[in-house]
């Protein structure tokens, strides 16, 4: 079966200026379908940009991407739109809700442009925050929720439009230990639904229970921890986390 | 296409949001637009009336007409005209002009005579309007009881006359004043006609004055010229109308007109001419020409208030960044992020040009109130109004909402 997505030696660099700042040099990944995978790596080790590429937010400077089977490195920005809208749901640290619209109405955004008519929306919205714990909050406005419940607002976002790719960046930077491994606890339910999760984040307990985790530095995916290494790094990095 | 629709219904209701939550700063976004079209409304609706009243003035005269007035000279113009040998305008030249017209049209000459109208020693403040059987045809003007002056009463010189609507009121009141004898002068004179009510304005600066022709009282004019002679020439009389029976030929009968009464006044200038159409369009002229002042001020406010649009736009979209990359980001097509601020831009104007449109009629109303202008606004002036005001919208939201659809989706997430 067809990988759900394919990067083949991918770069990204970006002009700052007269020098020019080498985001990704050279990555190649692919993402299975229904795949838990955990990208890590310090800050500015371009697993931010990574996944961007990935989410066909931005586009390579070189290499190939593929999302379900298409190209898209090529592809008009329209059909990119189309893709973000109909694949894939984005998580993101600083939650990203709009302020002026309810929980219900951010949840519903992207629906909008998927062209469901507004009751269906309504009834969809309404399904996914029940889902994420939120069923009573769908009137308020997100500066009335607390962090942990706006992350919750926006998972349930990525997901009203049943995507196949959940992209999430430092989805718990935000949080307390608590309240970040509740978000990691949602997202990790939903992957046994069925939908492939991809967690980008610095810290490496976060991402102990995905299938694999790959570590990233200076632009480049440096390794994939397994079997023995990737214990060893999870206890070294987490002391305390009790397991 | 169907959820083009469906976004396009949501961004409207999304801009509808931002201008509720926005509540002082979209009002005074909207400012701008309010007075350049509560301007231009008010404008058009002055210019409307203006324009009406014109038309209804000179209607009044016949825009088939043309009309020589005898002028009264005075000091060394009179001289000159003395030395040439002019003797004014007379029945002379209404003859000479009926006998070259020939079936072109018909001529009236008309004298008002100076003379008291009585019933049973109750004056009416009546203008005694000398003229022939044909002046009711040349002016439009007609009998509602009884005749107008027949060309046997005329022949005859007979004592007959016919009153306007007013002089009836005020004599008869409510009784009918057929076949009663009234005073003119020291004569009696038969009523045998009463003529029709005509609306009469005597308005504000209009190209021509009119009289109030409910007040005549009609006599046959060689009545008048037994009765009431003049020391100048027995046939002299203080107008001519003029009808000619196709109207595109009137502008072409005037300059002939003008030459046959010049000739006979030995160049004298003691007439004047007056063609009621051509009054009409050197009064549309005017108009345009008040019209492109006002027009162009109203566009300046317009442009202002448009510009005024477009800076509060620009700050919105810098505002809403944010909001642009989520929206991007959660698969908003550039288009959509364009028709959204799009929409927004043209409720803002078009809400302007709502409230505009209720400013600029409240300020023709008070124009006709306080100084008694007639003002007239159409339907179409007041649509065309409102869809300028919207298409300042889409003039001055075009740059704001295209920045706003032209934002890289990962910028525009992390602006701060």
């Amino acid at each position: 079966m067809e990988a759900l997505v394919r990067l083949e030696d991918v770069t990204r660099s970006y002009r700052m200026g007269h020098s020019e700042l080498h985001a990704l040099r050279g990555v190649s990944l692919t993402v299975q379908r229904g795949e838990y995978l955990a990208v890590i790596g310090a800050s500015g080790s371009g697993k931010s940009t990574l996944m961007h590429i990935a989410g066909c937010l931005d586009r390579p400077t070189s290499g190939r991407c593929w999302l379900d089977g298409t190209r898209v490195e090529d592809l008009p920005d329209d059909e990119l739109s189309r893709l973000r809208n109909g694949k894939i749901g984005f998580v993101f640290q600083a939650f990203y809700l709009i302020p002026q619209l309810s929980v219900q109405e951010n949840v519903e955004v992207p629906l909008v442009y998927s062209g469901v008519k507004r009751a269906q929306r309504s009834e969809l919205a309404r399904e996914v925050l029940e889902r994420v714990g939120l069923g009573g909050r769908r009137a308020h406005r997100p500066n009335e929720l607390s962090g942990g419940e706006c992350q919750r607002v926006a998972i349930a976002r990525a997901l009203v439009g049943r995507p196949e790719l959940l992209l999430a960046d430092e989805p718990t930077g935000n949080l307390d230990r608590r309240t970040g491994q509740e978000i990691t606890n949602l997202l990790e339910k939903h992957h046994a639904e069925g939908v492939a999760v991809v967690i980008v984040t610095h810290d490496v307990a976060k991402a102990r229970r995905a299938q694999r985790i790959l570590q990233m530095e200076d632009g480049r995916i440096q390794r994939e921890l397994q079997g023995a290494e990737r214990e060893q790094l999870v206890d070294a990095l987490e002391p305390a986390s009790g397991r | 296409m169907k959820s083009r629709g469906l976004q396009h219904l949501e961004s409207a209701r999304v801009g509808l949001r931002s201008i509720q939550a926005h509540k002082l700063r979209s009002a005074l976004t909207m400012l701008g637009v309010i007075f350049g079209v509560a301007a231009v409304v008010s404008m058009l609706a002055i210019a409307g009336g203006a324009r009406r009243e014109a038309v209804e003035q000179i209607r009044l005269l016949g825009t088939n007409n043309i009309r020589v007035t005898h002028l009264g000279l005075t000091g060394k113009a009179r001289a000159d005209a003395e030395q040439k040998g002019s003797q004014g305008l007379s029945t002379k030249d209404a003859d000479l002009i009926e006998a070259s017209l020939r079936g072109l049209g018909e001529i009236a000459p008309v004298r008002f005579v100076d003379a008291p109208v009585l019933l049973r020693g109750r004056e009416s403040s009546a203008r005694v309007v000398a003229t022939n059987s044909d002046y009711a045809a040349v002016t439009d003007f007609r009998a509602a009881q009884g005749r107008f002056l027949s060309e046997l009463d005329v022949a005859d010189a007979k004592r007959v006359a016919v009153l306007g609507a007013s002089v009836a009121r005020d004599l008869f009141g409510f009784r009918s004043p057929m076949g009663r004898r009234i005073r003119i002068g020291d004569d009696e004179y038969t009523v045998v006609g009463l003529m029709e009510s005509k609306r009469v304005r005597e308005g504000r600066a209009t190209v021509i004055r009119v009289r109030d022709i409910n007040r005549d009282v009609y006599i046959p004019i060689r009545t008048a010229s037994t009765r009431f002679p003049l020391a100048r020439d027995a046939g002299a009389i203080d107008e001519l109308a003029i009808r000619v029976t196709d109207a595109d030929e009137v502008s072409a009968v005037a300059p002939i007109v003008t030459r046959l009464i010049r000739a006979t006044h030995h160049g004298a200038d003691d007439f004047e001419i007056v063609v009621p159409a051509e009054l009409l369009a050197q009064a549309q002229s005017t108009q345009r020409v008040f019209n492109v002042v006002m027009g162009s001020i109203a566009a300046i406010s317009l442009l202002v208030g448009g510009i005024g649009i477009m800076n509060v736009m620009l700050t919105t979209v810098t505002e809403r960044t944010r909001e642009i990359g989520i929206r991007r980001a959660v698969g908003a097509p550039r288009s959509a992020i364009l028709a959204q601020f799009l929409i927004e831009t043209v409720l803002i104007s078009a809400s302007g040009g709502v409230v505009g449109i209720v400013l600029g009629f409240l300020m023709a109303q008070g124009i006709n109130r306080f100084a008694g202008w007639e003002t007239a606004l159409s339907p179409l002036a007041t649509a065309s109004a409102f869809a300028v005001s919207a298409l300042i919208g889409v003039v001055f939201g075009i740059y704001p909402a295209r920045r706003a659809a032209r934002m890289d989706p990962i910028g525009a997430l992390r602006f701060e």
